[in-house]
């Protein structure tokens, strides 16, 4: 087991620097989970987000305090002066997403029936801000009919007309356990994540091996050994595979922590298995890159290059929902895209019949074929440079 | 002599093609797959129409109103539902099996069904909201006394448009660009990676090349400025090559303030040179942990100026201003930001101010750990 030790011990001496990279994911998650409790409840669920938002009101009547009082309902109302340079810097540091400008006049030209602009300035692709242009045109909407159809209205009493209507609201009925279903979500995000770490450390770990192993006077020396290549082989994968293994079991580990603080579900099982078999094709890859890089100086870059590059386009960072229809074909002759793709599915299952997890199999198994292909290519690469 | 030691270290790097040509394409290769994975969040068009079943039962028969209103939703080339008219069995089913979004059951009220909550499922609500909530005026017009009851089901379909959106400066606050900014900055630090290099190749316990170079009569300082200067023009120019690329073939706007961004970018190459010059000559490890510290350290800060997420950006700047203020990744790319969003230059020289200074710090740094070095043995 000559080789197989040899591996352990060049893996041992750049422990260290891998271990930099745990931490580092280590801190991304920490923040991510102190971001994401916030954020969910704010852009994506039925506890209406709740915008940042700033009134400058250039009047002062009843009918833009009853706007005011209607909005204050669904946004957090944030005072501000009216001055350009610190709207500017409230909209750059987000203190506010949303400012209305409220025009002199404006009360009079609705209550005449006339047309007027409200003028907004926001933050762009931000979904708390679409709920707040629905209420607000729904608002004025309300306004104009009963403007139109009721004579000698007076603001008070449009207001508190339109008060009365916008209290309704559509029942909604969740089937699921939704506590459970916003939880597993939850945990989906540390293991997306994870595949961009787990691919980092392998990439790194792998080639710093392999370019020990392929500079050519060492590898002219080892083959005077009396070993056969088969055993040389044999042994050394047995290393790549204790390698990825043991970098999965912290990197699982590590997610586990954060998944199970919301307590255990199947899901997390399911989740755990898919990420093992990413793994297996995160080593492959690795391997390939190894066998293909010359200069120490390179694998960084490249590093970077495929960690990142199938993050993006596979909706490791970006949800996939936002991704454009072009990029998700291109991204799925990547196995990052099949990874993300099962762990989503898995998040929003409570029913784990056989319909229910196909989708999910069919992913890991496409996983797997990646991971046999480029193990394929890698071999044919390296009996190629060393028949050269 | 300087002159050259100049010329000679820029054959040598530029030698090693491999790590030339990794070093440059790499951001460019970044540049792309940002644009492929976001070239699609600011167009926002690809909506896809959601899928919606609706129990058609006796009660959604008799609700004309609501039919009309989920027909026009449903109807033309924008359309925001895609209709299933079907049985409560099956809408439970199709639900399940994640075929639909949500189901609508009319019963005295219209109740919404999900299996989740959602980017979807929150559009659904309020559109039935806003049916809701008109209707709800409608009824409480007719009673009271309308004009023109006729015309009052027409208006109240037609919906007006009171928002009209204006900037609050020069340029739009743009989500975009912030990841684009931050790729740029990240590439200034890896120009640590060069830096790191230098500080390899004048260290004579580190390389045998630094030996022999220390050998020579050459002033230690002057020959290292000298190579340092070649690793710059190098890093430099494949960042101008990355503007390039981002301007022109990506078409990404900078604003109008195009010369400042290249001056900007000429100090973050400085910056990251520095950077990793000071980390080489600082960590005593081998070569690995030094690469790992410096990956480490851009990778984490390019994550807390926002390049994988950047509302990371945001929540930093909030909670933890200080944090944003000595990550000079964050420095950069608000630097960045701020040439294209503000008129004034106010918050820009800031930034550029503290990662001078911070810059300034790494020479120093550098320059007195690897001043009037003796060795007894090598």
């Amino acid at each position: 087991m000559q080789v197989f030790k040899l591996c352990l011990k060049i893996l041992k001496k750049n422990i260290r620097s891998l271990l930099i990279y745990i931490v580092l994911f280590l801190g991304i998650s920490t923040i991510m989970a102190s971001s994401a409790s916030t954020e969910q409840n704010t852009d994506f669920s039925f506890t209406k987000s709740k915008a940042r938002l700033a009134i400058i009101s250039e009047e002062s009547t009843p009918l833009t305090a009853g706007l005011q009082q209607e909005l204050a309902k669904i946004a957090h109302l944030v005072a501000l002066p009216d001055e350009i340079e610190a709207l500017q810097d409230a909209l750059y540091f987000r203190t506010v997403s949303y400012i209305l400008r409220i025009p002199k006049g404006f009360s009079e030209k609705i209550m005449r029936g006339q047309p007027v602009k409200l003028h907004k300035t926001v933050i762009p692709n931000s979904y708390s801000n679409a709920y707040l242009d629905l209420s607000i045109d729904q608002y004025l909407n309300s306004a104009r009919l009963y403007v139109e159809q009721i004579e000698d209205l007076s603001q008070e009493e449009l207001v508190q007309f339109l008060q009365k209507d916008l209290a309704v609201e559509t029942a909604v009925e969740i089937k699921t356990n939704d506590r459970q279903a916003a939880k597993q979500t939850y945990s989906q995000y540390f293991f997306n994540y994870l595949s961009y770490s787990l691919l980092s450390i392998l990439i790194l770990g792998l080639s710093a091996l392999l370019l020990v192993f392929n500079n050519q006077d060492l590898q002219k020396r080892n083959a005077c050994a009396p070993l056969s290549t088969a055993n040389v082989n044999r042994q050394f994968v047995l290393a790549v595979l204790v390698f990825t293994v043991l970098t999965w079991l912290v990197m699982a580990l590590l997610c586990l922590v954060f998944a199970l603080k919301d307590g255990f579900t199947v899901n997390i099982l399911y989740l755990l298995l898919n990420s093992f078999i990413f793994a297996l094709c995160a080593a492959s890859i690795s391997y390939l890159i190894g066998t293909l890089v010359k200069s120490p100086n390179a694998i960084p870059a490249i590093s970077n290059v495929v960690t990142l590059g199938l993050s993006f386009i596979s909706g490791v960072f970006v949800p996939m929902e936002l991704l454009g229809k072009q990029v998700l074909k291109f991204a799925s002759f990547t196995p990052t895209y099949w990874y993300v793709t099962a762990n989503n599915r898995l998040a929003s299952l409570t029913k784990f019949n056989y319909t229910n997890l196909q989708p999910v199999f069919t992913s890991m198994l496409i996983q797997l074929g990646f991971a046999l292909a480029f193990f394929a290519v890698a071999l044919v690469l390296g009996k190629n440079r060393r028949l050269q | 002599m300087s002159l050259h030691i100049f010329g000679n270290r820029l054959k040598c790097l530029l030698r090693d093609k491999e790590n030339v040509f990794w070093t440059m394409l790499f951001p460019i290769l970044l540049a792309v797959f940002f644009n492929l994975a976001l070239s699609n969040v600011n167009a926002g068009e690809s909506f896809q129409a959601i899928k919606l079943a609706v129990v058609n039962n006796s009660s959604f028969h008799n609700d004309q109103a609501l039919q009309t209103a989920l027909d026009a939703a449903a109807a033309g080339e924008q359309k925001l539902f895609e209709l299933t008219l079907t049985s409560q069995e099956q809408a439970e089913q199709l639900l399940t099996e994640q075929k639909v979004s949500a189901y609508l059951l009319v019963d005295e009220e219209p109740v919404l069904v999900v299996s989740k909550t959602g980017i979807r499922e929150s559009i659904i609500k309020s559109f039935l909201d806003s049916y809701l909530q008109t209707t709800a005026a409608v009824n409480t017009i007719l009673q009271n006394n309308p004009n023109n009851p006729a015309l009052l089901f027409q208006s109240a379909g037609e919906r007006q448009n009171y928002l009209a959106e204006v900037t609050g400066s020069a340029a739009d606050p743009n989500n975009i660009l912030i990841f684009f900014y931050s790729l740029i900055a990240m590439s200034c630090f890896y120009g640590g990676f060069w830096g790191m290099r230098e500080v390899t190749d004048i260290q004579a316990d580190i390389s045998a090349l630094a030996a022999r170079i220390n050998i020579s009569p050459q002033h230690k300082l002057k020959a290292f400025l000298s190579s340092l200067t070649a690793s710059y023009l190098i890093h430099f120019s494949e960042l101008i090559l990355l503007l390039l690329f981002l301007r022109y073939v990506l078409q990404i706007d900078f604003g109008a303030k195009s010369g400042y961004v290249v001056l900007t970018t000429a100090l973050g190459s400085l910056a990251g040179i520095a950077y990793g010059a000071f980390i080489s000559a600082l960590v005593k490890k081998s070569e690995n942990m030094k690469v790992a510290i410096l990956i480490g350290t851009t990778m984490f800060g390019s994550f807390l100026a926002g390049m994988m997420i950047q509302d990371i950006k945001y929540l930093v700047s909030q909670k933890f201003p200080l944090l944003a203020y000595v990550n000079p990744i964050n420095l950069l790319t608000d630097a960045f930001y701020s040439l294209y969003y503000y008129d004034t230059f106010s918050r820009y020289f800031l930034n550029i101010t503290i990662l001078g200074g911070m810059t300034i710090a790494f020479c120093l740094g550098t320059y007195v750990i690897v001043r009037r070095r003796k060795y007894a043995s090598l």
